[in-house]
């Protein structure tokens, strides 16, 4: 028997959704480059990758989170207050080291994410309601404390500056040389230390099994709060890490940005196939959501279209996927007699 | 009269909001006075809580179906932007006679527009089990994604004279959009409590499966409300264009937070079945007056977004305590089964307690 070259390296069958993914990028990919070649350039490719890097980091956190069969709505506002603070504390003590900068945001992204878990946890709170109002809570008393002035490059961190400039590695195109942002490695990191957490870890199987039924987890032996904590509190972390790589690849301090694109994020990863319900998604396919995202908001214009047109296509493909996957789930429930709408 | 204080007794949350609203304005008035509660003020402030009572409105009625609506304020700006776009007379060129007919077609277009935003999330939901947020989610983006389109992001001018007297004129001390407003909920409440529909509306959110074996049509429930929810959404876009003289993809996006807060406020359960449509009025006197306040004291709107995200968070925490919003005690839990997805389902137990 052979086996696909995917089921080799993944060790399990595509999903329908990742497949539907991959067709559209593939679709996509190869209506563009017959309209406009220089599509499939270097410099795209390296565009995409830079833009891309963060929301990826992001969307990995959500997915983990609807897994677990919550919504997360304050992570933005966690990236941008563990980073603000973070950045703060290094200017009040004239620090300047992109390694305890980025601590300094995990520590604080990760602490905001215990006091979610916690709300959630102690008071039986849907989720995307706490977090809706955390969200605000969180960003209403960093610009009461901190102030929400703008840093422009001059003031930025050095080693942010360097950290958003620097390349893993340079390809030498015909016209100047592409590089390829420092970023990658970081996030390559953060997908291989998900993956690892989740699939093979006690903790990481819990978030499974939470997010599939919490009453039999707990009967299982799952310590509810611990794994709740376990969520939150990477979900603050990979937040903070995000937000100093958002500062260093604009060169730009605004503790306006960011918060109020939460949404768009959870779309990601949901286009990514990762389920309300809880217990199903895949990084590989969060992954080619964002992929997908990127493509509209950066590569329309060889259309012709502007970036206008982002939502217009990004909201058609998640509401067809959406509606592929649950059709499915309906099907499935109508014929096992599960009445339910 | 007599009925109104038995009334009070039996429901907490309605006593609580009635005391919580009289002490904020007694506070409120020694402190503002005239400033705030004025003729003028009071109008000033009827006008303001229209547009956005009608999106608090709308997110009331998908909790008691136990769904959420996220796509009321993109859903509001693309029926605003429609309308705009027929005043702005960018379709029909204005010419001093056919104004009055663009002032008609432009309350339809926002109407329509907001029916078929409210067709379109309800078709997702009943007819394919999409999760109500999800779908919702994902509209949000297509709705907005379609006023973006059209607009680019820029903001579509009224050009007729006639429409922003909707939300100019009074009729006698009240301001057409609180009149329209209040029939609003008067029609709601009556159709939650003396319909048929109302009452399926009330028990989907409590046990959708009992509903669907009383041999109820679910789907249809489901699809009606969020048509009626795209409804009130037409209506408030109609008030926010009157009021902006234009409009723009975006407008109001700090409504959603603010709706989603006025309606768990008021006493409605997210878990769907529970919440009246007359605390969620009394819920919006609260809130505007809260907001009112916070205007004339000049806080920022991330203090004021502080502010709302600690009410919320206060008010869910005592809800909790006070045992508002558990889905069943936790002794019961046993009773139930898991569901094909696994989840326990909502089936209370049959044993007497």
């Amino acid at each position: 028997m052979t086996t696909s070259p995917f089921r080799r390296l993944f060790n399990r069958p595509m999903t329908t959704v990742e497949r539907f993914l991959v067709a559209i990028i593939v679709v996509y990919g190869t209506i563009v480059t017959l309209r406009a070649p220089q599509f499939l350039s270097l410099a795209t490719l390296s565009d995409l990758l830079r833009g891309g890097s963060g929301i990826a980091i992001l969307a990995i956190g959500v997915t983990i989170v609807l897994i677990s069969g919550g919504i997360d709505v304050s992570f933005t506002a966690i990236a941008i207050v563990a980073g603000y603070s973070s950045v703060q504390l290094g200017r009040a003590l004239e620090y300047d080291g992109l390694l305890l900068l980025t601590v300094g945001a995990i520590v604080i992204g990760a602490l905001l994410g215990s006091i979610n878990a916690l709300l959630i946890h102690f008071f039986k709170l849907q989720t995307l309601i706490v977090t809706l109002a955390t969200a605000s809570v969180f960003h209403g008393t960093m610009a009461l404390t901190l102030g929400m002035r703008t840093y422009t490059r001059a003031d930025v961190p050095g080693s942010l500056i360097g950290f958003g400039e620097a390349n893993v590695f340079t390809i030498q195109g015909e016209a100047r040389p592409y590089g390829f942002t420092m970023f990658l490695p970081v996030v390559a990191g953060v997908v291989i230390l998900t993956w690892f957490l989740l699939y093979r870890t006690r903790i990481g199987r819990s978030v499974f099994a939470l997010g599939s039924n919490p009453e039999s987890a707990s009967r299982l032996g799952v310590n509810l709060l611990a794994t709740q904590l376990f969520i939150y509190m990477y979900v603050g972390a990979l937040s903070g890490l995000m937000g100093i790589i958002y500062f260093s690849r604009l060169a730009y301090i605004n503790p306006a940005a960011l918060v109020g694109s939460e949404l768009a994020v959870i779309a990601i990863a949901v286009i990514g196939g990762a389920k309300l319900e809880g217990g199903e998604g895949t990084l590989l396919g969060t992954l080619l959501g964002v992929v997908i995202w990127q493509l509209f908001q950066n590569t329309l214009i060889f259309l012709g279209l502007g970036s206008q047109y982002n939502g217009l296509f990004f909201g058609s493909v998640l509401i067809f996927l959406l509606c592929v996957i649950y059709r499915r789930q309906r099907q499935i429930n109508k014929r096992s007699l599960v009445f339910t709408t | 009269m007599g009925e109104f204080l038995s009334q009070l007794r039996d429901d907490r949350e309605r006593l609580t909001l009635l005391v919580t609203t009289l002490i904020v304005t007694f506070v409120l008035y020694q402190m503002l006075g005239q400033r705030v509660f004025s003729v003028g003020g009071m109008q000033s402030m009827s006008i303001q809580v229209s547009e956005f009572g009608f999106l608090a409105l709308a997110m009331g009625l998908a909790m008691l179906t136990a769904g959420i609506d996220l796509s009321v304020v993109a859903a509001a700006g693309l029926s605003g932007v429609m309308s705009a776009t027929v005043l702005s007379g960018r379709v029909i060129p204005i010419t001093d006679e056919n104004q009055g007919m663009l002032l008609v077609l432009g309350i339809a277009a926002a109407l329509i527009t907001g029916l078929l935003t409210g067709l379109v999330n309800g078709l997702i939901i009943a007819k394919v089990s999409v999760p109500p947020i999800l779908a919702t989610l994902g509209t949000m983006v297509f709705f907005t994604g379609i006023g973006m389109a059209l607009t680019s992001g820029n903001s579509v001018p009224n050009q007729v004279a006639a429409f922003p007297l909707i939300a100019n004129t009074a009729i006698g001390p009240f301001p057409v959009p609180f009149v329209m407003l209040a029939t609003a909920f008067v029609v709601v409440a009556l159709i939650l409590s003396r319909t048929r529909f109302g009452r399926q509306v009330y028990l989907f959110g409590e046990n959708q499966v009992a509903l669907r074996f009383t041999g109820a049509r679910t789907e249809r429930v489901i699809i009606l409300t969020y048509v009626l929810i795209g409804f009130l959404v037409g209506c408030a876009a109609i008030i926010m264009v009157a009021r902006a003289n234009s409009m723009r993809v975006g407008f109001g996006e700090s409504y959603l937070l603010q709706a989603i807060l006025v309606v768990v406020l008021s006493g409605f359960n997210p878990y769907g079945g529970k919440g009246r449509v007359s605390n969620l009025a009394m819920g919006l006197v609260l809130l505007q007056l809260l907001s009112t306040s916070m205007n004339a004291f000049a806080f920022s709107p991330y203090a004021r977004n502080l502010v709302w995200g600690l009410i919320l968070l206060f008010v869910m925490i005592v809800n909790h305590l006070s045992g508002n919003f558990r889905k069943r005690p936790r002794r019961d839990a046993a009773g139930s089964e898991p569901d094909e997805a696994g989840r326990a389902t909502d089936t209370p137990s049959l044993q007497p307690t």
